[in-house]
């Protein structure tokens, strides 16, 4: 398991694949989650991180690897910033 | 609006300054892309205001620039038919800011403006080759960034080919940014489709192009590229690329005005200790006082020459807008002229810079209507066709010098002498004394013109006398060279910043007056024994000269002094002595001058004002005036 719900909070542990896209949708359309934890989080395939930019959950922690780190994490959370406005 | 005004004539300058660049080098990408910029964000800014002509000209301009950008080699006429578009603009800049609306034929000036850049646009000459032109809008987050931008757009399908567009950005060499966004927008989310790939990929890389390309072989198709260069010109010279905030300057003026009260409130404080000193028992306390006082001394000090800082403007907004109006002026005169501006980068005072648009202006004018000759006379002369002003600044000591001088004929100094005595501003003997550099001088008496035709240009009715006292008041002096046959130099010598300014205080009856200390040779007491009357006029003796002498009372409409023995203050007048007589002489001190404005601004012979520490205002006077 990669997509792991610890409350409200879903962990994305490890390598995160094509396949963890669509729980992890269904998870946050249902409402059962609003926050991603991304400190154990080694690699994120496209489609995943597709599916935080289109809820734009809460984002916490902070991964390890320098590419999720430094390069998309940041983009993540400046996408979710702009959503949040248009949504507003 | 005002702001519209404001950003409009830095868009316009920089519109200008691009274009002139590219008069040169039509190839120089970067001005090109600076020059668009500005005729964009110009357009952008008229669909605020019902300015519908200039955004139609704008527009028009902006399409002929975006063709230039994508290869179209220049037209022949484009850059000058583009540089009167920013002309043209910056004119009716200068109507809004008068009138707050465009001059009536403005729509039929912007539709021909339009027709003559469509015509150049749609030139239907080889379609060039497509320089390496994004082909999308690099997002602003990559601004500065130097590199490849890579713009990758998944298929939608590629998640069930095995693709994973992430990783494939990943694995690329030297990423410096990325941003990650919808390729549409995403719907309603009941409806979130996990397996269809939507997105856009951006990144930057610093790695070199072919490493780059390689780590997107396999999907190719999907990719495009484009190198990134550091447009930004302001990062490299670091003018523009200074943080700045817009901030009304009201409000700055005010800051202005509370710290130079500050530096007189703290004045009365050196009073109050030396009073606490002399109480029995309180030489403690008034040390205790002193000591605080020297601290804030500091502190004031500290904060009356930050703000002045932040009073300090640079000069090239105001420079700016010159080479447009010299071109208007020379046209209107048949002539042609380059204009050369230099040192736009020192900052003055706000107050001065407001001050000298009018005194440039006109000193411009004059070079260009008497200085320039017509091209066949200078062609005789051996000189190029077309005249050359240079606008030059330049910082010293505390001042900043600017200059403005033509390559023209330079002043005829005997026909200003004839021209003093036919006015009855001389005697024949008396101008024929006069070396030449004080022959220049008539020029700045009042009611000296020298055109013997008032031509349309110079002659608004106002003289060098008026860019002589318009220097006066922003505490300056300007003064004119001229080396016959090689042009001539107007030079303005002005203060940097608004600096304290030793002063006299003296009294004549009741009320007092301030004197700059600079100009106040000596003070004496003369007896009525003393005085000599000449004609209607007095002197009296000092040491083995004659000088005049003059009530200051008198001056002022408080009154002559009646005592036998008055004061009297020796002071230099246009560099002769000169000896002012009043009641009495109050105290020296420092202050700020603040130069006259609103109403009181066209009072003759005031410099300005300073508050004394009882919160009374005190006049500062310009003796050379009053006695004018």
């Amino acid at each position: 398991m990669t997509v792991v719900l610890d409350g409200s909070v879903v962990r994305l542990q490890g390598l995160c694949r094509v396949e963890d896209a669509e729980p992890l949708a269904a998870l946050l359309q249902s409402g059962e989650a609003a926050t991603i934890e991304l400190s154990d989080c080694e690699a994120m395939h496209g489609a995943v991180a597709q599916v935080i930019l289109a809820f734009a959950p809460v984002l916490t922690g902070t991964p390890a690897v320098f590419f999720l780190r430094n390069l998309l994490l940041p983009t993540l959370a400046a996408e979710r910033q702009l959503r949040r406005l248009k949504l507003k | 609006m005002a702001q519209f005004l404001v950003e409009g004539r830095e868009l316009v300058a920089e519109a200008g300054r691009e274009l002139s660049v590219l008069a040169q080098r039509p190839e120089d990408a970067v001005a090109l892309d600076g020059c668009f910029r500005a005729i964009h964000t110009l357009k952008g800014s008229t669909g605020l205001f019902d300015l519908q002509p200039m955004g139609l000209m704008l527009h028009a301009a902006e399409d002929l620039l975006s063709a230039m950008r994508e290869g179209q080699p220049a037209a022949t006429g484009g850059f000058e038919a583009l540089l009167d578009v920013v002309d043209q603009v910056d004119r009716w800049l200068d109507t809004l800011e008068r009138d707050g609306a465009l001059p009536s034929g403005a729509a039929s000036v912007g539709r021909a403006a339009e027709r003559r850049l469509r015509d150049l646009t749609s030139d239907p000459a080889s379609p060039g080759r497509k320089p390496d032109a994004p082909g999308w809008h690099i997002p602003p987050e990559f601004a500065g960034l130097v590199g490849t931008a890579i713009r990758y757009t998944p298929r939608a399908d590629c998640y069930f080919s095995g693709d994973d567009p992430l990783a494939i950005i990943a694995a690329t060499p030297g990423l410096t940014a990325l941003r990650l966004s919808p390729r549409e927008a995403w719907g309603p989310l009941d409806h979130y489709d996990p397996f269809a790939c939507n997105l856009v990929i951006e990144a930057v890389s610093t790695a070199d192009r072919a490493t780059v390309e390689a780590a997107f072989r396999f999907v190719a198709d999907q990719v495009e590229f484009v190198e990134l260069t550091n447009l930004d010109p302001a990062a490299p010279d670091g003018t523009a690329a200074r943080r700045t905030l817009r901030v009304d300057a009201a409000r700055v003026d005010r800051l202005a005005d509370l710290a130079d009260d500050l530096v007189i409130a703290k004045g009365g404080l050196a009073e109050l200790a030396a009073q606490a000193e002399t109480l029995p028992g309180g030489h403690a306390l008034g040390q205790a006082l002193r000591g605080r006082q020297a601290q804030l001394d500091r502190l004031v000090g500290d904060l009356h020459a930050t703000v002045g800082r932040v009073r300090l403007v640079p000069l090239s907004p105001l420079f700016a807008r010159f080479p447009r109006l010299a071109r208007d002026i020379a046209r209107s005169l048949g002539k042609s002229v380059t204009l050369e501006i230099e040192g736009g980068e020192i900052e003055v005072d706000k107050t001065v810079v407001d001050g000298l648009f009018d005194p440039l202006l006109h000193v411009l004018r004059n070079a260009l209507d008497h200085g320039i000759e017509p091209a066949e006379l200078r062609r005789a002369a051996g000189k190029p066709d077309a005249g050359n002003i240079r606008l030059t600044a330049r910082a010293s000591a505390g001042h900043v010098v600017i200059e403005v001088a033509d390559d023209g004929a330079g002043i005829d100094i005997g026909h200003i002498r004839e021209v003093a005595v036919t006015r009855g501003i001389l005697g024949r003997e008396a101008a024929d004394a006069l070396d030449d550099a004080a022959a220049i001088e008539l020029i700045f008496t009042p009611g000296f013109s020298t055109a013997s035709t008032v031509s349309e240009v110079s002659g608004r009715g106002v003289g060098m006398d008026v860019v002589r006292s318009a220097a006066a008041r922003l505490g300056g002096r300007v003064t004119v060279e001229s080396l016959a046959g090689q042009g001539a130099t107007a030079r303005f010598v002005l203060p940097l910043a608004m600096v304290l300014t030793r002063i006299m205080v003296v009294a004549c009856g009741s009320e007092r007056y301030g004197l700059a200390l600079d100009a106040v040779v000596q003070t004496t007491r003369v007896t009525s024994d003393d005085i000599i009357p000449i004609r209607d006029g007095r002197a009296f003796q000092l040491r083995d000269q004659a000088l005049p002498l003059v009530s200051l009372g008198g001056l002022v409409g408080t009154g002559e002094e009646a005592r036998a023995s008055r004061r009297v203050i020796v002071a230099k007048v246009r560099g002769e002595l000169v000896g002012f007589s009043v009641d009495a002489i109050v105290e020296r001190m420092d202050a700020v001058v603040r130069p006259m404005n609103g109403l009181l601004s066209g009072a003759p012979g005031v410099t300005g004002t300073t508050l004394l520490s009882d919160g009374t205002v005190l006049m500062i006077l310009d003796l050379a005036e009053l006695v004018a």
